[in-house]
């Protein structure tokens, strides 16, 4: 069995003990895992004045591969969020969020699966901010064709690959007819190489309406990097919230594993929080790193010990720490082995 | 008084202090990431360039980067200026040959920064 080396980066908070945690069961799946540890974040300010050092860049680019924690972005003043400066250094384009109906999970929805591919490094978060007088901010949305093609042709192109049929463009190009009248452009431009999949495209104050009355009818979504932004939650809170949401961030080189959650420096600490976004996640870096039955293994027992609701955390109704959660996982997988 | 919404919210207006520091010029070019050599722009220094938001010079830049042909390039003040210093600055660049979509104009307010840095 080859073994693999990734970057595992716990991040602030509760990121830590959840990263402990989330490797305890998938060191337990069989897969071979060499881990090599970095830090990023608020931590790192004070250390080397940075959120993320030089020494975290270096070994992400050449493991090619990261799993991250949650990290802390300071709102509205202070420094850059760490996790954008993450996507910008490594071009991560692709923002895979799928959203599926966790079956223990009562909703009031039969089936989800949605497959969110949000543009990652442009839009209005370029970042590019200025006070053109004192009363008046301005923010520039950036919107480009190759930024575009590129991030529609990654979703045919898994589209394709995962057997999925529909893929569907989300914009406001009635309104921005010339950002988002770019990217719908392109959408269609990318999608002549897949004739074979259903393409369509929705407004997106529509596509939130529809999300919320019949969110079957949806099989992967295309979106700039705003509208996925706020998508990919409101898709995440239709199956479980952002404790069960995995994450991806893709590039043409390199890929970072992550919970979209915050990092609940509150609770740091107290080993009460779930780690399963961050195990979702990591279950989907194992499906990109083709250990597919360490992945299926995994997420059956996780599956399970939800089921059984015995030694689930307080999130979900039980009282189990962070720790006893994730080895009635290991002990699952144990048992069915 | 105020009497409508309107009134009520121009009436919270706070006057700041604005001080011109820099210039952040938009760049169209097909010759990949632009040079500026210090001294030839009068009192402006090229401070850093990104591409889509982006630093892209000084320092590292990820091989993985895909770059358009538009860049921000940022440029501040090495001593006080004005809109005339600014006027000209623009001259020297158009006669460089340099082809600029856009210029924006950066200030303080109350000696802060009144613009972003590139990630």
């Amino acid at each position: 069995m080859a073994q693999h080396v990734v970057t595992m980066l716990p991040g602030e908070g509760t990121g830590p003990e959840i990263c402990e945690a989330v490797r305890l069961v998938i060191d337990a799946s069989g897969v071979d895992i060499k881990w090599e540890y970095e830090e990023i974040g608020l931590g790192c300010l004070e250390k080397y004045g940075t959120l993320l050092p030089d020494k975290t860049i270096k070994n992400i680019a050449k493991n090619k591969v990261a799993l991250k924690g949650p990290t802390t972005t300071p709102i509205g003043t202070g420094h850059k969020s760490a996790n954008v400066t993450l996507r910008k250094v490594f071009d991560l384009f692709a923002n895979v969020r799928p959203a599926k109906l966790i079956p223990v999970l009562k909703r009031p929805w039969d089936t989800i699966d949605i497959i969110n591919f949000r543009e990652n490094t442009e839009d209005s978060y370029a970042a590019i901010e200025h006070m053109v007088s004192d009363e008046v901010a301005q923010c520039l949305k950036v919107i480009t064709w190759p930024g575009s093609y590129r991030i529609a042709d990654f979703a045919f192109q898994w589209a394709k690959a995962n057997g999925r049929k529909k893929v569907y463009c989300v914009h406001k190009a009635n309104i921005m007819k010339m950002t988002d009248g770019l990217f719908l452009d392109a959408f269609r431009e990318a999608a002549k190489k897949y004739p074979e999949i259903e393409i369509g495209d929705v407004i997106v104050d529509n596509c939130c309406m529809q999300l919320v009355r019949n969110p079957a009818q949806f099989d992967c979504l295309v979106l700039p990097n705003l509208y996925g932004d706020i998508l990919t939650d409101l898709c995440a809170g239709l199956v479980g919230g952002l404790g069960f949401a995995p994450g991806a961030n893709i590039g043409d080189n390199c890929s970072i594993f992550e919970a979209v959650h915050g990092s609940a420096p509150k609770y740091a600490g107290m080993k009460k929080v779930n780690p399963s976004a961050v195990l979702v996640s990591g279950i989907m870096m194992l499906r990109w790193l083709k250990e597919t039955a360490a992945a299926d293994r995994i997420e059956k027992a996780m599956f399970a010990v939800l089921d059984e609701r015995k030694h689930v955390t307080y999130d979900v109704g039980g009282t189990a720490t962070t720790d006893e959660y994730a080895q009635a996982i290991v002990d699952k997988m144990h048992a069915k082995a | 008084m105020a009497t409508t919404f309107s009134e009520a919210a121009r009436a919270t207006r706070k006057k700041k202090e604005i001080k011109l520091v820099g210039v952040d010029m938009y760049i169209v070019t097909e010759q990949g990431i632009p040079t500026f050599p210090d001294g030839e722009f009068g009192p402006f220094k090229c401070e850093f360039i990104s591409n889509r938001g982006t630093k892209v010079w000084p320092g590292f830049v990820s091989p993985d980067l895909m770059m358009v042909n538009w860049y921000r390039c940022r440029f501040m003040s090495t001593r006080d200026v004005n809109d005339s210093d600014v006027d000209t600055f623009l001259s020297v660049l158009t006669k460089k040959g340099w082809w600029w979509s856009a210029a924006q104009k950066l200030w303080t307010h109350d000696g802060e920064a009144a613009y972003s840095k590139a990630y």
